[in-house]
């Protein structure tokens, strides 16, 4: 068996159409997962327990369990939960009518919401109790010290850490494939099995996700500089 | 002491404060009062609870009990809202012995933050304002650097500047000299000695007796939770009346023992 340079690039280009869903089922559970973890933080280092208890649970075991289980769980359980909110209050929705690409972004704003409040908290660990008291002798109030003390430097501080969910997050979404989105992974299947030259399909899929890859790491990087030019370059 | 004549307005009175850490009483129930205008220096040996008492000015520490009162703000700490405390810090401004700037912003936004954040300033006066005070403290050269481009003693100066630009009716320095190397002592010293001939409040809490004793109108000596003697400059570093005074200063300053 030889390798078929030419149908790699041939598989590229039919994988590149794959790149909006791809970016679409990375970026918005990224954005809702962010709001997640804000908020989940925000509870986790407050005062009320229960509430405290609860977030502490879900982020032991988003971080605990594997993303695809999420997918799956949400996947199959949610349709019956809402069969059965639908039957009990007459509602006219059909749960098979839902994008399954829903249900995947849903669990995965899940997934990155855990990881995220990991980020955070370890990010605003970083910032000195001596900024924070001084920000409250000055008058702020609590929303005003996290807002414009706390976390531009926390997150300032996250970047490498949020770039790796970003990047992570990229190469997750190839499982949606097994809930039947074509995103790149699953595209590159479908040409695979169309043509039957797996090898070549999965070569420029790799090609594809290595090149968003970087470009995510350049970004990063230009944003790691501007965000961070207040620290000192003489160590 | 002229100040304390007739007509002359009292800017906070402290009763019976009293604050624990667990099982260590810190603070064991002072008393204390101070005028507008008056430059306070608290010394006293290690661990005696000095800093506690700052802090407790501003509620940056709850007291266990007391009333602390700055201008016509009062607040019992049996019965405090957040409410009160955030009018209250409004009425103060801390300096810390290590600086503690806002890390990611420049001298001057961390001068104009509070007078943005908190006094709803537009963007221009505050600018101007804390140009004026950066320049008052010698760093108008200094105003796009950030803290971690500073020497201490510039970072210092910067915090100087963020206190000064509340204009509260107190600003409340803790050790602000403590955390610098020698030769940077006394570019701050003299900035806060410049502000003090201003008629600013000021309470001190210092090591440097030589510099407590020429700005201060009035000296408390604190040791284990307690005030146990205030007064006059003279009347603390000459003429003190308690043993524990005098053992004090004994320890700090060999060569004022030809006056004791
Ligand atoms: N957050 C805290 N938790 C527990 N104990 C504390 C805390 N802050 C201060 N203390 C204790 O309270 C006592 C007084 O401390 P404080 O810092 O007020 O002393 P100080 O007079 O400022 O001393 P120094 O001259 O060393 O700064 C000390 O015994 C200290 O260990
Ligand atoms: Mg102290």
């Amino acid at each position: 068996m030889t390798i078929d340079f030419p149908f790699i690039w041939t598989a590229f280009k039919e994988i590149l159409k794959a790149i909006p869903l791809t970016l679409l089922l990375t970026i918005t559970p990224l954005a809702i997962g962010f709001l997640i973890g804000l908020l989940v933080t925000w509870i986790r280092i407050g005062k009320a327990r229960l509430i405290r208890l609860i977030a502490n649970f879900y982020v032991s075991f988003f971080r605990g369990t594997p993303a695809i289980m999420h997918i799956m769980i949400i996947y199959f359980g949610l349709p019956i939960l809402i069969n059965q909110l639908v039957h009990y209050f007459e509602l006219p929705i059909e749960t098979n009518k839902i994008p399954i690409s829903l249900f995947v972004i849903l669990a995965l704003s899940f997934t990155a919401g855990a990881y995220f409040s990991e980020i955070i908290r370890s990010g605003i660990a970083s910032v000195t109790t001596g900024q924070i008291e001084a920000a409250y002798t000055v008058g702020m109030n609590t929303y005003q010290v996290a807002k414009r003390i706390i976390l531009p430097q926390a997150l300032a501080q996250s970047i490498p850490n949020i770039t790796n969910i970003v990047v992570g997050f990229l190469h997750t979404t190839s499982i949606a494939f097994l809930v039947s989105q074509t995103e790149i992974t699953g595209a590159a299947n479908i040409v695979a099995s169309k043509n039957l030259k797996f090898l070549e399909a999965f070569i420029a899929a790799g090609i594809i996700y290595w090149l968003i890859t970087l470009m995510i790491e350049m970004i990063s990087h230009f944003i790691e500089k501007k965000a961070k030019s207040y620290i000192s370059s003489a160590l | 002491m002229n100040k304390r004549a007739i007509g002359v307005k009292r800017m906070i009175e402290i009763t019976n404060l009293k604050k624990n850490f667990g099982p260590n009483e810190v603070l064991k129930g002072i008393n204390l009062k101070v005028n507008k205008g008056d430059i306070i220096s608290i010394i006293g040996p290690s661990g005696s609870g000095k800093t506690t008492l700052l802090r407790c000015l501003n509620y940056l520490e709850k007291p266990d009990e007391g009333i602390i009162t700055i201008g016509e703000v009062s607040i019992n700490a049996r019965k405090v809202h957040k409410k009160d405390i955030y009018t209250l810090r409004k009425k103060s401004a801390m300096v810390f012995q290590s600086y503690n700037l806002f890390q990611h912003k420049t001298a001057l936004q961390n001068v104009m933050e509070g007078l943005i954040v908190v006094q709803k300033k537009n963007i221009k006066e505050a600018q101007e304002i804390a140009t004026e005070l950066l320049r008052k403290v010698g760093l108008e050269h200094k105003t796009k650097a950030f803290p971690s481009h500073l020497s201490g003693g510039q970072q210092q100066r910067v915090g100087i500047a963020r206190a000064l630009a509340l204009n509260p009716e107190v600003i409340l320095f803790d050790e602000p000299t403590s955390a610098l190397d020698p030769e940077l002592v006394g570019e701050v010293l003299s900035v806060i000695a410049k502000i003090a001939k201003e008629g600013k409040t000021m309470i001190i809490v210092t090591h440097e007796l030589n510099f407590a004793r020429e700005i201060s109108d009035r000296i408390i000596f604190m040791d284990n939770g307690v005030i146990v003697e205030e007064g006059s400059p003279k009347e603390i570093f000459v003429e003190q009346k308690e043993e524990r005074t005098k053992q004090f200063l004994k320890r700090m300053v060999p060569e004022l023992d030809y006056s004791i």
